[in-house]
């Protein structure tokens, strides 16, 4: 009878045993990074528009501030965004016939709401509330970065799981001052712990609760 | 290996790969679209609830209800607490209202002679045939159920002096009606209060605040609770609250009527006829209603005699007992109109007849003989919500708005009158019935808004007028103002004598004596398109998605029937067949059958369910048919019951403790010694720690809570079949207990929602901690995190856990419930669970949520009753009770120092949040070893 193995055998099996492993170790590792890489969050994608609207314009040149358009985000859970007439409060006056504003333009003639595409987009399952976090000290660059430099909005944060988890956790170092609020620049992170006891006081925002699973999933 | 349908490795290998490349391709998601307003209305916050008062009709009465709406489609009906007829609290046809406006099934297009047609077109053909009408030749005939609005009123009042000759009938569906004042009993004040057939505690426009009254009346200072005696054939709600209960069939609930109001009157009443131990209950009875003084208060059913009613009505009024008289509007038609109508029509006399909302070829004479008559109508006209029964045989069918669509105004039971407005836009090109009969009366492009205002709009200014008015709707009442009307022609009113139709349908002597009731969850049969009222466990038998045949034990063995087995009803004129349930404590020698099924024209939900019980008696709208017969078929069609689902175990007297009133629950109110436990260590303290107390004492079993909270929380409908399987999603249950006498027990509610322990069994056993506590106290479930053991439901003591065996809500719904305008009735703030996720109920977290948000924002602490959830909303006798432990002023903490205090299954040492306080009975000494 003629052997069946060939003596290459040897070296396959041991090959493919320690590569078993080595591969189900792999899986997950793959798996893990790809899921906390920018490709999988979206971290620093810009998103087309229908107008290519700049932030830095607004907000860095002309010193817009943030609420202007975004009416609803200290008041309620969405932030907003401005209805056609906010544009063209300006727009009716400056920059009547250029291109880049004729959707703006149609959509008041027409009545049409201009179709906007979002760029910090949460799972259905998730509840986020822009208001409490804004009368609570977190200011709006916290999550959305430096509005003042962006001509074009991009995803300046995460938006996983553990990013929101590491800001629960520990409250009181991202908060600001009131007035410091609706600043379009991030400020210098400070992790000095009396100033962070001090903010959470100032607040009065209780910790206990704010890694619980209730708080956002409901 | 034969081709065909079988695929080859080779091509399965190919589809393989085409998958997981499509697969990979599909990892970046399609982007998700903002579109904010064009011109954005002063005042509004996009994706902020709005709320507005309206009011809602059943059986043609009001229910005000405050209607909470997210950008534009309502999605929640509460209470209106300065409504009359709402006191704050529902019923389960008013929340339900929200799934009938999303109906898929409801009428959007106008039908004509043969085939769709337009508004223009109807109002063409309506030109042409009221020219004619004007001469006098075809007079028109309009035919309503009961109308309270007062622009209707109106408008048929001017349409009749418009078009002379014009005649209208109106009838009640659910039958029971009542000539001259309604009456309206305040069972707050009564002391002693005898139901005779009377169900006030049943469905109807009236149920919530009858139910508020008579739990007042039980609240007040334990010794001189209120005491309810029921004398009925059939189980009732009022009848399983009842500290004292005698079943006999309608004779002998008529005999005693006549007796015990004879001799309360102190007249000689000729006692009636009865045995041994129904004599003793009656006279300890009458003692006791003698004792009471002005306390004392009759109450007469629909299925007695006019004569029986009248005499009731006579000894309550010698009495001087506590019941309102509310008077109608002048001008009404007669109650028993619907006879009049059909002599004319089977007479032939009727070629011109508008059927405004409502549905006689169903509800009112079922059957070929009306079939053909109305069909031979030359210019019938249907304007109703739904294509049905009685729309297929007429000329032309008009879809109506639903009451959320469209102006109306209303009247409730007691007389307070709502303005009815839209919370949307008509979702399809329907019109209200003020608009429908504005067409009549010549307009071609009526407003439902102008048609309205001008009925209230006095001779004042614009300004005046328009500060009414703004300020009626935001109440949701009208007062201090009296709706323009002209009073109805005497023409307009039946002038025809009474058909002796009546009289000449002698019934057979012998046989069942069949009472008739409306559905306590279809009502008359207006619901029966309504997926959520479908799936409602009846409160009594608990069954779903059918009626049934209800029989008493010994009559069923008689027949040697058992439990599902299908049974024929035969009368002289008709037969129904349906399951038969054997109810202890039913009358012997009476079925009981209820309204609202055997719909043939309902939509893809209500269409063939059940049977009709207006087939024994077409015509008539009578409760009572005597003299039918009652047949084994041989065949069983077991009903879809919770009753036995989700039971605990236990001893029942742990389970529902009763005491008498007065007395205290052993153990009760004490601090007692926790059960020591395995679990860790409970939650870390928070300033709030939530828990529910309910008081089972308050509970009449009306279900409001149950349908609540599905619209609250998105919950499933699954369909007959999977309820048949035990999987039933309602996150609260009502659990109905059989006290007392196994022959003749007494019933009692508890209503079961999650208890939320604080050592729960079902967290320790979840593989992935989808079931984990938060700090304040509530048992969360992270479907995102669940992956579908159901370790949980098992461990769960209580059986308050349930399973999406399969996406009910989410692409696998029964029947036409996926359908287009169905999604818009999701509440935004809840998840809409998929398939393969436990859930339960969470003490509404979404409204604590929103609570302690809103909190946060103002640094100042959620205050008691801050947060409110929805079966404490709903719940028309306050019997659930939700706040905060950690404020020791708090309404929980009072209540758990109650002498009645209990929690369910303590031995199990869980420490649930949710407790209970133990049912009263107020039993009379002298009947005191009796338990009926």
């Amino acid at each position: 009878m003629a052997q069946i193995f060939h003596p290459r055998a040897n070296t396959v099996a041991i090959a493919v045993l320690v590569s078993i492993p080595v591969v189900v170790v792999l899986v997950f590792v793959v798996n893990y990074q790809l899921h906390a890489s920018s490709y999988t969050t979206g971290e620093g994608r810009f998103v087309d528009q229908p107008v290519p609207f700049s932030h830095k314009h607004h907000v860095g040149d002309l010193g817009l501030d943030c609420r202007y358009c975004h009416g609803g985000v200290d008041k309620v859970a969405f932030a907003g965004l401005p209805p056609t007439h906010t544009c063209m409060t300006c727009h009716s006056q400056l920059f009547t016939n250029a291109a880049m504003l004729a959707p703006v333009r149609q959509s008041l003639a027409t009545g049409i709401p201009i179709r906007w595409n979002r760029v910090y987009r949460l799972p259905d399952y998730v509840y986020f509330d822009h208001s409490v976090h804004i009368r609570n000290g977190i200011g709006c660059t916290t999550c959305h970065g430096d509005m003042s430099e962006q001509p074009l909005t991009e995803k300046k944060t995460p938006l996983t799981m553990g990013w929101c988890l590491a800001c629960h956790r520990h409250p009181g170092t991202h908060m600001r001052d009131e007035a410091d609020i609706f600043d379009p620049h991030v400020p210098d992170p400070h992790n000095d712990p009396r100033k962070a006891v001090a903010m959470l006081r100032h607040y009065v925002v209780e910790t206990a609760n704010m890694t619980d699973c209730s708080v956002c999933h409901r | 290996m034969s081709a065909g349908t079988e695929i080859s490795r080779r091509a399965a290998l190919k589809l393989f790969a085409a998958g997981a490349a499509v697969s990979l391709a599909g990892c970046s998601r399609p982007y998700e679209e903002i579109l904010p307003y064009v011109d954005m209305p002063e005042g509004m916050a996009a994706g902020e609830p709005e709320y507005y008062a309206t009011a809602l009709p059943l059986g043609g009465y009001a229910r005000g209800v405050i209607v909470k709406a997210v950008e534009g489609r309502p999605i929640k009906i509460a209470g209106n607490p300065r409504h009359p007829a709402s006191l704050g609290a529902t019923d389960i046809f008013g929340e339900a209202e929200i799934m009938a406006l999303y109906d898929p099934e409801r009428s959007g297009t106008i039908r004509g002679p043969n085939s769709i047609s337009g508004w223009s077109e109807f109002f063409a053909e309506l030109l042409a045939r009221t020219d004619k009408a004007k001469s006098g030749a075809a007079p028109l005939h309009i035919l309503t159920s009961t109308v309270t609005s007062p622009t209707l009123l109106r408008q048929i009042a001017e349409l009749s002096g418009q078009v002379p000759g014009t005649r209208w009938f109106a009838y009640d569906p659910a039958g029971g009606a009542a000539e001259g004042a309604r009456l309206v009993p305040r069972l707050d004040k009564a002391k002693v209060i005898v139901s005779l057939d009377a169900d006030p505690l049943g469905p109807g426009p009236m149920q919530v605040v009858l139910g508020r009254r008579f739990i007042d009346g039980r609240r007040s200072a334990d010794q001189r609770m209120s005491r309810l005696y029921a004398v009925e054939s059939i189980w009732t709600l009022t009848g399983a609250n009842a500290d004292h209960r005698l079943a006999l069939p309608p004779a002998g609930i008529e005999a005693i009527a006549m007796e015990i109001a004879g001799r309360l009157g102190g007249g000689n009443a000729p006692p009636a006829d009865l045995p041994g131990e129904a004599r003793h209950f009656v006279e300890a009875m009458l003692a006791d209603l003698k004792a009471a003084g002005q306390g004392a208060l009759l109450l007469a059913g629909g299925s007695l005699s006019a004569a029986a009613r009248k005499a009731v009505d006579d000894a309550n009024r010698k009495a001087g007992a506590p019941v309102d008289r509310i008077e109608p509007p002048q001008g009404l038609p007669h109650p028993e109109a619907l006879g009049d109508f059909l002599a004319s029509l089977y007479g032939g006399k009727v070629e011109n007849l508008l059927v405004l909302d409502c549905n006689p070829a169903y509800d009112a004479a079922p059957g070929k003989t009306f079939a053909d008559r109305l069909e031979a109508v030359p210019f019938a006209v249907h304007a109703g919500c739904y294509d049905d029964e009685t729309a297929g045989l007429c000329r032309w069918h008009l879809p109506l708005s639903h009451p959320l669509e469209a102006w109306s105004d209303l009247t409730s039971a007691d007389g307070a009158v709502s303005i009815v407005q839209p919370l949307i836009r008509p979702l399809y090109e329907t019109r209200s019935a003020h608009e429908v009969v504005a067409l009549y009366a010549g307009q071609p492009t009526p407003s439902g808004h102008d048609i309205v205002r001008a009925t209230w709009r006095q001779d004042e200014t614009d300004e005046a007028f328009e500060n009414w008015w703004r300020g009626t709707l935001v109440s949701g009442i009208v007062s201090g103002r009296a709706p323009k009307s002209s009073s109805l022609s005497p023409a307009a009113s039946p002038a025809e004598a009474l058909a002796p139709e009546d009289a000449a349908r002698t019934p057979p002597k012998g046989g069942f004596t069949a009472v008739l009731r409306p559905d306590p969850t279809i009502y008359d049969g207006r619901f029966s398109n309504n997926a959520w009222l479908q799936e409602c466990p009846k409160p009594l038998s608990k069954g779903t998605w059918t009626n049934v045949v209800s029989l008493a034990p010994v009559d069923a063995q008689a027949l040697s029937v058992e439990d599902g087995d299908v049974v024929a009803v035969a009368s002289v004129e008709g037969a129904v067949e349906g399951p038969a349930r054997i109810d202890r404590g039913q009358a012997k020698g009476v079925v009981g059958l209820t309204l609202g099924y055997g719909r043939l024209r309902a939509g893809a939900i209500g269409t063939g369910l059940g049977y009709n019980a207006r087939l024994l008696a077409p015509g008539s709208l009578g409760n009572v048919v005597a003299g039918v017969k009652v047949i084994r078929t041989g065949r069983r069609a077991p009903v879809p019951s919770t009753q036995m689902h989700f039971s605990l175990e236990g001893d029942l007297g742990k389970l529902l403790p009763e005491v008498t009133a007065g007395e205290a629950l052993p153990g009760a109110g004490k601090p007692r010694e926790p059960v020591p436990s395995l679990f860790g260590p409970g939650p870390a303290k928070d300033p709030y720690s939530w828990a529910m107390v309910i008081d089972t004492a308050a509970c009449i079993g009306c279900n409001a809570c149950v349908i609540a909270c599905q619209s609250e929380n998105n919950i499933a409908v699954v369909g007959p079949d999977e309820v048949a399987n035990g999987r039933a999603m309602h996150w609260l249950r009502i659990d109905r207990y059989d006290l007392g006498d196994a022959a003749e027990p007494r019933h009692g509610f508890e209503p079961v929602p999650c208890m939320h322990c604080e050592k729960a069994p079902c967290e320790p056993v979840c593989p992935v901690e989808a079931s984990v506590h938060d700090t304040e106290g509530l048992n969360v479930q992270v479907y995102n995190r669940c992956v579908g053991t159901r370790f949980c439901q098992s461990n769960c003591p209580y059986k308050v856990r349930r399973f999406n065996w399969f996406a009910y809500n989410s692409g696998q719904e029964y029947q036409d419930l996926g359908k287009e305008p169905m999604r818009a009735r999701f509440n935004p703030d809840v998840t809409v669970r998929a398939r393969g996720v436990m859930e339960k109920c969470t003490y509404c977290v979404q409204r604590i949520s929103g609570a302690r948000r809103e909190a946060e924002k103002t640094d100042t602490p959620i205050p008691e009753g801050g947060v409110t959830t929805a079966c404490q909303d709903a719940c028309p006798t306050r019997a659930i009770q939700f706040g905060n432990l950690q404020d020791p002023a708090s309404k929980v903490n009072r209540l758990r120092a109650d002498r009645r205090h209990f929690t369910l299954l303590a031995e199990l040492g869980t420490r649930p949040r949710t407790t209970y306080l133990a049912r009263v009975r107020n039993p009379n000494p002298k009947l005191a070893g009796d338990s009926a």
